[in-house]
């Protein structure tokens, strides 16, 4: 078996172990709760809409007895992780709907807004940081580290403010929303097959360029609002062992034999601090799936975060919660992973099986 | 030269600790710069009419205007850098402290113990706070409606909590918990554990700590005693960058409604509808916007400065 292959099967063989460690601390704090309040896990979909205190409690103790909820803490952990594989994951009064369709459904703009700023905050973080690193000090290195400081010292919602100030009402360039409402009509009334459900690739396959055009209009402002803050903390990774490794005698080797300095830099340097600006991004995953839902929700895209808004806008919703948790931390973690491939297949010491990690 | 004199010869060093004391100073002093309304103290004094939609401009009873229904923004703004200094300082202490503590114990433990433990940290590192904060809240309020009482959270008046019958120790601890602070600090320490661990493996193998355990010293001794001191100051940075970074995420999660208390987030939120005036500028209803704005930014780029200065200290290289 190659390294490689050998190595993403042993990262994702991870996976599982940090989902069974998250499942059981997400339920241990469900299981602080009276089982009164875990009932509201299970309430079924076509509940009465007049229920005397009598008759609710009725159906509580009868879901409380069906699903084990007054057992210890194994027996009703294992029945609970059964339920999570019938596609449901609990019905959510404030959605309306089970949650995991639900989730689901939104996935798709969620993922456009992540894949468009991950491609544009990857590349721009890691040359601008080798490059501000390999002349330290120079017009470029300052420039570079005060739009940096400023981009980790800007909270993404006073960004939005200016933004949408200057290019929204301003300028009419860049819009909120998924897409403009003419479109939105038009998609619904049934000409625009939605194959992916990412508007700017559907528009794509339809041949559409206006719409396309228009999507990435919407793409912009929450795109380069998440993309700011991870630019800059990329930027700073991979500027600071830029530092380090350009002091390494291989580089003054090169130097010596006369090699050209973008040769130097991009073919020999770059390699070495790619493992540590990646890992940095992998660590801080959290982080930007975060910012993902924080974007979405200021500039109004109706993406997996549309779920925690109607959950936090209304009557307490249990499963909704869970359900958005439990999704977050497998996004996480496909992330995470995504981003440990990519460094295996770009680090030839991966690669090539010499180093293990 | 000596540390301090090489801290204070970067104007960015002297600039964050002026800050950062600035702050202190203001949020020591909120009672004596702003005297709180007797009768309804609150950050959110109103000083004039509570069906004004309008927030009007700056005059004698408001240094710095209103915000809508008559709330006055210069009293909001001196008690939120109170606010804001409790909720940094208690949450960066609270994360750094127990991940130092977990990162020295897994990393001095090594082995297969110290594995698992990083393995546990690992996960926890899959967990986005947003997730924790909301998975934490919507806990409450399914407890606390269970138990016949009341919970929700509203634009005006921030979270309510109602308890009826006796009150057990969960109903108690509930009341009284910031959900936000509580899943920052639980979802939050795993960089410090991370950090302190590879620090102390690298560290077991040097000759002094070898010589220590060679001398008979305990573990906890050791640990306390040579592993901790050699591998504080990374914590130190990180600890100086979380308070600011705590902080602007909890005015964030303020201001788009998902839990957080924040008095300069809240005073956003308050004044939304009026922050872009007519033509979208920013400029029509300043005093809505710009000082707590102002005072968000501030706050944050304070507390990075003084990362970015205890870091460099730190490294030989500068």
């Amino acid at each position: 078996m190659p390294p490689l292959l050998q190595f993403v099967i042993r990262r994702f063989m991870s996976i599982p172990v940090s989902l069974l460690v998250i499942t059981m601390v997400l339920y241990g704090g469900v299981m602080l709760t009276p089982p009164e309040a875990r009932a509201t896990l299970y309430m079924p979909d076509n509940l009465p809409p007049r229920l005397t205190d009598q008759q609710y409690a009725n159906i509580e103790e009868k879901i409380i007895r069906l699903h084990h909820l007054r057992d210890p803490f194994p027996v009703q952990y294992y029945f609970w992780v059964k339920t999570l594989f019938d596609g449901k994951w609990g019905y959510s009064p404030s959605l309306n709907e089970y949650v995991l369709p639900s989730l689901l459904r939104r996935t798709p703009a969620t993922l456009e807004l992540a894949v468009y700023s991950l491609l544009l905050l990857i590349p721009l973080g890691l040359v601008s940081g080798v490059t501000a690193g390999w002349k330290r000090s120079g017009s470029f290195d300052r420039g570079f580290r005060a739009l940096a400081f400023l981009g980790t010292s800007i909270p993404p919602f006073i960004l939005a403010i200016v933004l949408l100030s200057i290019f929204y009402i301003n300028l009419s360039w860049f819009f909120p929303g998924r897409l403009d409402l003419a479109y939105t009509l038009e998609i619904s009334a049934g000409n625009f097959i939605p194959y992916t459900g990412m508007m700017t690739v559907d528009a794509l396959l339809n041949g559409r360029t206006d719409i396309l055009d228009n999507a990435f209009r919407h793409l912009a402002m929450p795109a380069f609002t998440l993309s700011i803050y991870h630019w800059a903390t990329l930027g700073r990774v991979t500027r600071v062992s830029m530092l380090g490794e350009k002091r390494k005698e291989y580089v003054t080797a090169a130097k010596a034999r006369g090699l050209v300095e973008r040769k130097i830099v991009w073919k020999h340097v770059f390699r070495n601090i790619l493992t540590p600006s990646l890992t940095s991004m992998a660590l801080s995953a959290t982080s930007i799936v975060t910012g993902v839902f924080v974007s979405e929700i200021i500039y109004d895209i109706d993406g997996i975060s549309g779920v925690i808004v109607r959950a936090m806008s209304g009557i307490p919703d249990a499963p909704a919660a869970l359900g958005f948790a439990m999704y977050s931390v497998i996004m996480t973690l496909l992330l995470t992973f995504f981003l440990d491939v990519t460094q295996a297949i770009l680090d030839p010491r991966v690669r090539e099986g010499v180093l293990k990690t | 030269m000596s540390r301090p004199r090489l801290f204070f010869r970067h104007w960015r060093n002297r600039l964050s600790l002026l800050l950062i004391l600035g702050y202190v100073f203001v949020a020591i002093t909120a009672p004596y710069l702003s005297p709180d309304d007797p009768k309804n103290p609150s950050p959110f004094m109103r000083v004039g009419r509570a069906f004004e939609s309008r927030p009007l401009p700056p005059d004698d009873k408001a240094v710095l205007g209103m915000l809508p229904r008559g709330i006055d923004v210069y009293h909001a703004l001196v008690w939120g850098s109170r606010d804001a200094l409790q909720f940094g300082l208690i949450v960066a202490i609270s994360t750094a402290l127990f991940g130092v503590v977990y990162g020295a114990a897994s990393g001095y433990a090594g082995g297969r113990v110290g594995g698992f433990m990083l393995r546990v940290a690992d996960s926890f590192l899959a967990f986005p706070p947003i997730a924790g904060v909301v998975f934490l809240q919507q806990l409450f309020a399914v407890t606390i409606t269970a138990m016949g009482g009341i919970y929700y959270t509203s634009d005006i008046l921030g979270r309510v909590v109602e308890i009826r019958g006796p009150a057990t120790i969960i109903q108690v601890l509930f009341e009284n918990v910031n959900p936000l602070m509580l899943s920052l600090i639980l979802f939050s320490w795993m960089p410090y554990a991370r950090l302190i661990h590879s620090i102390v493996i690298t560290l077991k193998q040097t000759g002094f700590v070898q010589a220590a355990r060679a001398l008979g010293g305990g573990s906890s001794w050791v640990i306390r005693k040579h592993l901790l001191p050699n591998s504080l100051g990374p914590a130190v940075v990180l600890a100086a960058r979380d308070v600011g970074g705590v902080v602007l995420l909890q005015a964030t999660l303020t201001f788009i409604n998902i839990g957080g208390d924040s008095v300069w987030g809240t005073m956003l939120a308050q004044g939304r509808n009026w922050i872009l005036g007519p033509g979208g500028s920013l400029l029509t209803y300043w005093w809505v916007f710009i000082p707590p704005t102002l005072a968000v930014m501030l706050f944050g780029i304070a507390w990075n400065l003084l990362g970015d200065g205890i870091n460099d200290l730190l490294d030989p290289h500068t």
